[in-house]
């Protein structure tokens, strides 16, 4: 057994998980940091990028790698117009209180069956997938698929991309002042509109890239998105709140306690290990691992 | 008084099912388990969620407690023993995790109670599953006329339970805590308890009705039983419905019971697509639901 658990390829599976886990919970902590809002549809954003990825590859036979950019501004707008056309005006007018926050979560989620239901209508609830760079490299004792190899290694720039972003550009400045500061924020002239405009174009947008990353390597289905939010919500609270160098720690975290567990246990687990973890942080832990005072609920 | 009115109109309603259920033929008697399990489901859920507004997305947990324990003890002892141990095991259930769960509040208890409900499910399948049982049959379920009448007093008995809440100091307390928590334990509102008691009685009626159910569909199986799209029926068809009054749930349930009628067997993805877009439009738009949309138009 130990032998396994010291083996270079589980440590491999551990950090392509975390990778995949970190980039979707970027966007999920934008949206939540900025507004206060839990997206349970984010899961089903990355569902919607996988059937891109996949479409792109089937019938124009686009590379993955280059449709993302497609799916990413496809994305966006879709977050853009669910901004405007739910939650901008919500927000605009009144603080966000627990009451509005459980509503909007009931908004998401009937976002969520929704995305999930016209999925299922228009491609059926087939599982899909395609072979796209599968061969297998070795890296000295450990070997893995090009495809899984390629996916964490985009999830790492994109992730290196948004922290550069929220450190240097304005954009990025607003948006990380709104999250600490939102009244603060609003007197010394950030334009809240704008910023929140932005999270949702961002957040939609980085969960559909993780979700074509995903596809490269297994197949998507109209229902497959629930675990990702939940996976997504566990790295988010551990993390912290608004912090994203912690949300990369506990995607590490999260990546290892279901590589390890799995490897423990059985597959069937897995699901067990998913929703334990998150429920045990969500009771014991929710000002995350790194917060003491501060309760992120 | 509006709440005796409903009250009374929702107890008459039931009892012309029970006379119509003498005559009804198979296809009604199914339309009217479908009917009866939503009320009874609803009420129970606006117990918790719709007074004291943590809104629970993991109701479908008590629900399929309670048709377990119905399968496993199927043949084992009497019927109604049964059905009342479904119900308690529920209660059970909900105090043994109550008061840490009910201390996280607003979007976090939502998605914790989901939470907890997916862990449920898939424990309960390991656990089927180490035991060597997939699914469990039940061999010799009873008539569906006779679940009908179970259903009917479970409605009735949650559509009481609702009113009485509704009645007394916990339901007031509960509406306070709504409004604004820290308030109301300042002025006196035992909110723990409080809330500790409305989540144990709004799960006894679930946990009844899914054992109920689970006879209805002679087998049990965790992934049925434990379907998070249960729970998210009960919000739909409260919210739909109005979630503030005695009549909002029932108005909900019947609208949605009907639709699905018509949908659930020929496009149940369409059925669901519109069961996301009501919840989004009257959640956004309209949160006072059909019952409020009646009280405004008088």
């Amino acid at each position: 057994m130990s032998e396994v658990l010291f083996s270079g390829q589980l440590a491999l599976a551990a950090f392509i998980a975390a990778a995949n886990y970190a980039l979707i919970a970027i966007g999920l902590n934008l949206v939540y940091g900025t507004m206060r809002l839990l997206n349970v549809a984010h899961g089903d954003i990355v569902m919607l990028g996988g059937y891109g990825g996949y479409w792109l590859f089937t019938l124009l036979g686009l590379s993955p790698l280059l449709s993302l950019v497609l799916i990413a501004g496809l994305a966006g707008l879709l977050g853009i117009i669910t901004y405007r056309g739910l939650f901008r005006r919500m927000l605009l007018e009144r603080r966000p209180t627990a009451r509005i926050e459980s509503n909007s979560l009931l908004m998401f989620f009937g976002l969520s069956i929704i995305l999930q239901n016209a999925a299922a209508l228009l491609f059926t609830s087939t599982p899909r997938g395609y072979v796209y760079l599968d061969r297998v490299i070795a890296l000295g004792a450990v070997s893995v698929t090009g495809n899984r190899l390629a996916a964490a290694l985009v999830a790492v720039l994109i992730i290196a991309a948004v922290f550069l972003f929220l450190r240097f550009h304005p954009s990025g400045l607003a948006i990380r002042g709104l999250i600490e500061q939102r009244e603060a924020a609003a007197i010394v002239g950030v334009n809240i509109d704008k910023v929140q405009t932005a999270s949702f174009a961002v957040g939609f947008g980085s969960a559909a890239v993780a979700g074509t990353l995903i596809s490269m390597s297994s197949q998507v289905s109209p229902f497959m998105g629930f675990p990702f939010t939940i996976a997504a919500f566990v790295v988010v609270i551990l993390g912290g709140l608004g912090n994203f160098g912690g949300g990369i720690i506990a995607a590490v975290v999260l990546g290892m306690i279901e590589t390890y567990g799995v490897a423990l246990t059985s597959s069937t687990w897995h699901s067990i290990l998913l929703y334990g973890v998150f429920v045990a942080v969500l009771l014991f832990r929710p000002q995350g691992l790194f917060g003491r005072g501060k309760v992120a609920r | 008084m509006s709440l005796l009115r409903d009250l009374v109109l929702i107890l008459l309603g039931l009892a012309a099912i029970a006379i119509a259920g003498f005559f009804a033929n198979d296809y009604w008697i199914g339309f009217g388990i479908a009917l009866l399990a939503a009320i009874a489901l609803t009420e129970s859920w606006a117990i918790l969620s719709a007074l004291s507004g943590y809104i629970s997305l993991g109701h479908v947990v008590f629900y399929g407690l309670g048709a377990y324990l119905v399968v496993v003890t199927w043949g084992v002892i009497w019927l109604p023993f049964a059905l009342l141990l479904a119900a308690i095991g529920a209660c059970g259930f909900a105090f043994a995790i109550g008061l840490p769960v009910l201390r996280v509040r607003g979007p976090y208890f939502v998605i914790l109670t989901f939470g907890v409900a997916e862990l449920v499910k898939y424990a309960l399948i390991a656990i089927e599953a180490a035991l060597g049982h997939a699914s469990r049959l039940v061999l010799g379920a009873p008539d569906p006329i006779v679940i009908l009448y179970i259903l009917l007093g479970a409605a009735t008995l949650a559509t009481l339970l609702a009113a009485g809440v509704r009645l007394t100091n916990l339901g007031h307390g509960l509406r306070a805590l709504r409004e604004d928590e820290e308030a109301a334990e300042t002025l006196g509102v035992p909110a723990a308890q409080y809330k500790l008691a409305a989540f144990v009685i709004s799960a006894a009626i679930p946990g009844l009705v899914g054992g109920a159910m689970a006879l209805r569909a002679t087998y049990f199986e965790p992934n049925t039983a434990f379907d998070p799209m249960i729970s998210f029926a009960m919000i739909a068809m409260t919210i739909i419905g109005g979630s503030d009054d005695l009549r909002g749930p029932v108005l909900g349930a019947i609208l949605l019971t009907g639709l699905s009628e018509v949908l659930w067997d020929v496009a149940p993805h369409a059925y669901m697509l519109i069961l996301g877009i009501l919840l989004l439009v009257f959640v956004r738009f309209l949160p006072e639901g059909l019952s409020g949309l009646i009280r405004r138009a008088h």
